[in-house]
């Protein structure tokens, strides 16, 4: 796949959709397409890790371990969504392990080369960091819900009208 | 009461204190249960009378935040107090009523309404305030989509001789809330006691059949003068204002203000303002159950939004502090019951502060919220 | 319950708010854990005749000695036989009737409440919301979206359970798919096996394409704080407040109005909700403890 069609397949995806044709280039030229097929690990918890992807198609899980309870899936990401930010945020080791559960379709781009042309160039450093913010941000909050447990037990007496748990 | 005729040609008449006395075998009579005010545990209250003997003739009661107490006058006026720790509500939107009854059959469960006359109330001693009261609690049970049927038929069959204030209370302001002290609309009969007895405006047919059926006389100018004159004394003494200034928006824009978490220092989530108020409509239903299990009735009590319980919510509360109980009580008292039902619930009568165990005052609470807008 | 005038109490004819019809089980389907839908039949077939509801109102259903409790219907709004009720075994009312059994009999008062606007979806996209128990008071909802499948434009069911094992209605959730409702699932918590998505519903949302908002209408029936981010989620992808409906639910006891327990604010959910357009109810939600 050339940087020409990565570049069509950037500007359709959610994190990269919307950036200037340059930026989405210059994107393209760090980038490579990359196929997980059902089952494949993207990567694992602990391990240090190149790239960084964009999901075009298909779906991901995000497991985190827990000694004798196996590998939880917390999080399903799918096409558009963003996986591996700690590669490109440099903290370090991978906070989880990444499993393809459909045949999954993405755009892998090289985590250094990324950091490098954030560096270099503000502009679309800024642009990038701003998703990846969004990105981590949805991610809390969604995560917040999910520890409330909203759907739990609770002893009601009193109504269902269905916003009741 | 009914709102129908007003006989507003019909020019007042002067009523003696002795033939006053026979209003009470008049109402009798009429098949009227006469509710009204006596003296019972230190204070002036509404109950059954059967005579001008059961008025509190010659008392009256001195009110200020969180004090009451009962004073003799130096005249026998028989009215000659303000109000006391009862409403009409209660005669109306009764305590404790039973409001469905389900029996076990063999073909399962039949549920059947409560059988109950209505009865039939003649209220003596309606103040203008109470007036107000009366017509907001009409317009919470008998205006909206759904209709409570027995607070309609207490309601429809009830007469309401209203009494002009002559005097007072230091936590009277209905005129802030423009509701009194004159009684202006919603009663068949309305008397100003002068010494001698009492100028009457007849404005039903229900109250023109009592009145006819005791001598009366044309009210004189001096009469009126005298009335007039009586009424005003009430006006004069009123100090206690509420500024009612946009006042929903004020405390719908103030939920957060800190005024709240002030006033919660010193409530006690008694309850005691919202059994007193004329307005206060909350109520709980309990299962009451014969022993067999078989008969069971749902039994309807006041409640009340501070009671810790009220806002319960799948295992939890939803006003589960004093600060948004309070809120609670003050902006649906205030502010929602507008948006609920065009008029404030607020009639200014003071009873939720004269009977507030640390006297909290609700227009000072309001003052302080207006005072430091956030 | 008569409504004739010859009785000279006309103006007693609106029938006792208070007293309930008698209602017969006709069937108890089990659908998960802790949750199942009872099938009812009033006893009297005039009342039985009489009743319609819309999609989003609820019924109180009582049991005598327990007490009353308020449940949203979920069966098809055009077939009167359909008195349904999906309930979660959640308190003293609803532990009752989790322990009866068809034939029995309990008291039904109802229909209250406002109900979704179909009317203002014609024509429109429509995006289903529905989290976790959420899902039956859409039920009447989709039952007659599908009904008048052509009158709307996409339909959207993006739908949240705690886990996999708690989704409810799966038979018939595929049956909805093959009549044209596109059906996204998530679950809080995964369970081994589960290949679907896992994560909170307003995700699914957030990853929704070819999503128009000015065209769409959504409806989010769940937990309160859901429903808040939901709608968050919709309003920063485009949507307004004006086109985004809840279903809210608080106290609700005697569901007429009468006992004060169901307010937020201006409203009293009983009467003036359950359904609220989102701009009227919202400012309510966020003020803690109101």
């Amino acid at each position: 796949m050339d940087v020409q069609q990565i570049q069509q397949i950037l500007m359709k995806l959610r994190f990269t959709s919307g950036l200037s044709d340059e930026d989405q280039r210059n994107l393209a030229r760090i980038s490579h397409a990359q196929n997980f097929p059902k089952g494949a690990t993207v990567f694992t918890v602990g391990s240090d890790h190149k790239d960084i992807y964009v999901i075009r198609s298909g779906r991901v899980e995000i497991c985190m371990s827990i000694p004798a309870r196996g590998c939880l899936p917390v999080l399903t990401l799918e096409a558009g969504d963003l996986v591996g930010w700690s590669s490109i945020l440099k903290q370090g080791e991978m906070t989880a392990t990444v499993i393809a559960v459909e045949d999954t379709q993405t755009i892998a781009i090289d985590a250094a080369n990324l950091s490098e042309l954030c560096e270099q160039d503000h502009d679309i450093g800024y642009q990038i960091m701003r998703r990846v913010a969004t990105a981590l941000s949805q991610r809390l909050v969604a995560s917040r819900l999910q520890v409330l447990d909203m759907f739990g037990d609770v002893n009601s007496n009193n109504s269902q009208i269905g916003a009741s748990e | 009461m009914s709102e129908g005729l007003q006989a507003a040609n019909a020019p007042p008449c002067f009523l003696s204190k002795e033939q006053f006395a026979k209003l009470f075998k008049v109402l009798r009579a009429l098949e009227y249960d006469v509710i009204g005010p006596t003296i019972d545990q230190e204070a002036i209250v509404y109950d059954r009378i059967s005579s001008i003997d059961d008025l509190p003739r010659g008392w009256t009661d001195i009110q200020e935040p969180g004090k009451y107490r009962l004073e003799k006058r130096n005249d026998d006026a028989l009215f000659g107090y303000v109000v006391g720790p009862h409403s009409w509500k209660q005669n109306l939107f009764p305590p404790v009523t039973t409001l469905s009854v389900a029996d076990r059959t063999d073909e399962g469960w039949q549920f059947s309404e409560p059988e109950q006359d209505a009865p039939k109330f003649a209220f003596l001693g309606v103040r203008a305030c109470e007036l107000a009261a009366l017509k907001i609690q009409d317009r919470v049970f008998l205006e909206g989509p759904y209709i409570d049927p027995q607070y309609q038929g207490r309601r429809n069959q009830a007469l309401v001789i209203a009494v002009n204030c002559t005097q007072a209370a230091s936590t009277c302001f209905c005129t802030s809330m423009k509701t009194g002290p004159r009684c202006k609309a919603g009663y068949d009969l309305a008397l100003t006691e002068l010494p001698e007895g009492f100028v009457v405006e007849v404005v039903t047919p229900q109250g023109e059949a009592v009145i006819n059926a005791l001598e009366t006389q044309i009210a004189t100018e001096e009469n009126q003068n005298q009335a007039e004159a009586a009424r005003q004394q009430a006006v004069d003494q009123i100090t206690r204002t509420m500024d009612t200034t946009d006042i929903r928006d004020l405390l719908m824009s103030n939920l957060e203000h800190p005024q709240w978490d002030d006033v919660a220092e010193r409530c006690l989530s008694c309850t005691n303002c919202t059994m007193v108020c004329p307005t206060c409509f909350c109520s709980s239903v309990e299962e009451v159950s014969d022993l067999t299990g078989d008969h069971v009735e749902r039994e309807r009590q006041w409640d009340s939004c501070f009671n810790v319980d009220f806002s319960y919510m799948n295992g939890g509360l939803v006003r589960n502090s004093i600060r948004n109980r309070y809120r609670q009580w003050m902006t649906h008292k205030l502010a929602t019951w507008i948006d609920q039902f065009g008029t404030s619930g607020c009639v200014g009568c003071g009873r939720c502060i004269t009977w507030c165990p640390v006297g909290i005052d609700l227009t000072q609470e309001v003052a302080a919220i207006r005072e430091k807008q956030t | 319950m008569n409504s004739s005038c010859a009785t000279g109490e006309t103006s007693n004819a609106q029938p006792n708010p208070w007293v309930p019809q008698t209602a017969r089980i006709r069937e108890i389907t089990p659908e998960v854990d802790n949750v199942a839908t009872y099938h009812l039949t009033l006893v009297d077939p005039a009342a039985a005749n009489a009743y319609h509801f819309q999609p989003g109102q609820f019924n109180m259903l009582y049991v005598p000695g327990a007490g009353e409790s308020a449940i949203s219907m979920s069966g098809d709004p055009d077939s009167p036989e359909t008195l349904a009720h999906t309930i979660r075994l959640a308190g003293n009312v609803t532990k009752s009737i989790s322990e009866m059994k068809v034939g029995d009999t309990l008291g039904l008062r109802g229909p209250f409440g406002t109900s979704w606007p179909l009317e203002a979806c014609k024509g429109r996209d429509v995006i289903l919301v529905a989290g976790g128990i959420g899902l039956p008071p859409l039920r009447p909802l989709i039952y007659r979206l599908l009904a008048e499948r052509q009158q709307y434009g996409r339909l959207h069911l993006l739908y949240g359970a705690r886990s996999p094992d708690m989704r409810l209605y799966t038979a018939e959730r595929s049956l909805w798919s093959e009549r044209g409702l596109e059906l996204k699932e998530t679950v809080d918590r995964s369970n081994p096996g589960w290949l679907g998505n896992v994560g909170v519903v307003p995700l699914l949302l957030e990853r929704l394409e070819s999503f128009e908002p000015k065209q769409t209408t959504m409806m989010i029936c769940g937990p309160e704080l859901m429903m808040r981010f939901t709608a968050r989620t919709a309003m920063q992808r485009g949507m307004t407040a004006e086109q985004i409906w809840v279903s809210t639910e608080r106290n609700m006891q005697c569901a007429v109005g009468l006992c004060g327990h169901c307010q937020l604010g201006p409203e009293f959910i009983c009467k003036d909700g359950p359904i609220f357009r989102y701009d009227q109810i919202s400012p309510y939600f966020k003020v803690e403890g109101l």
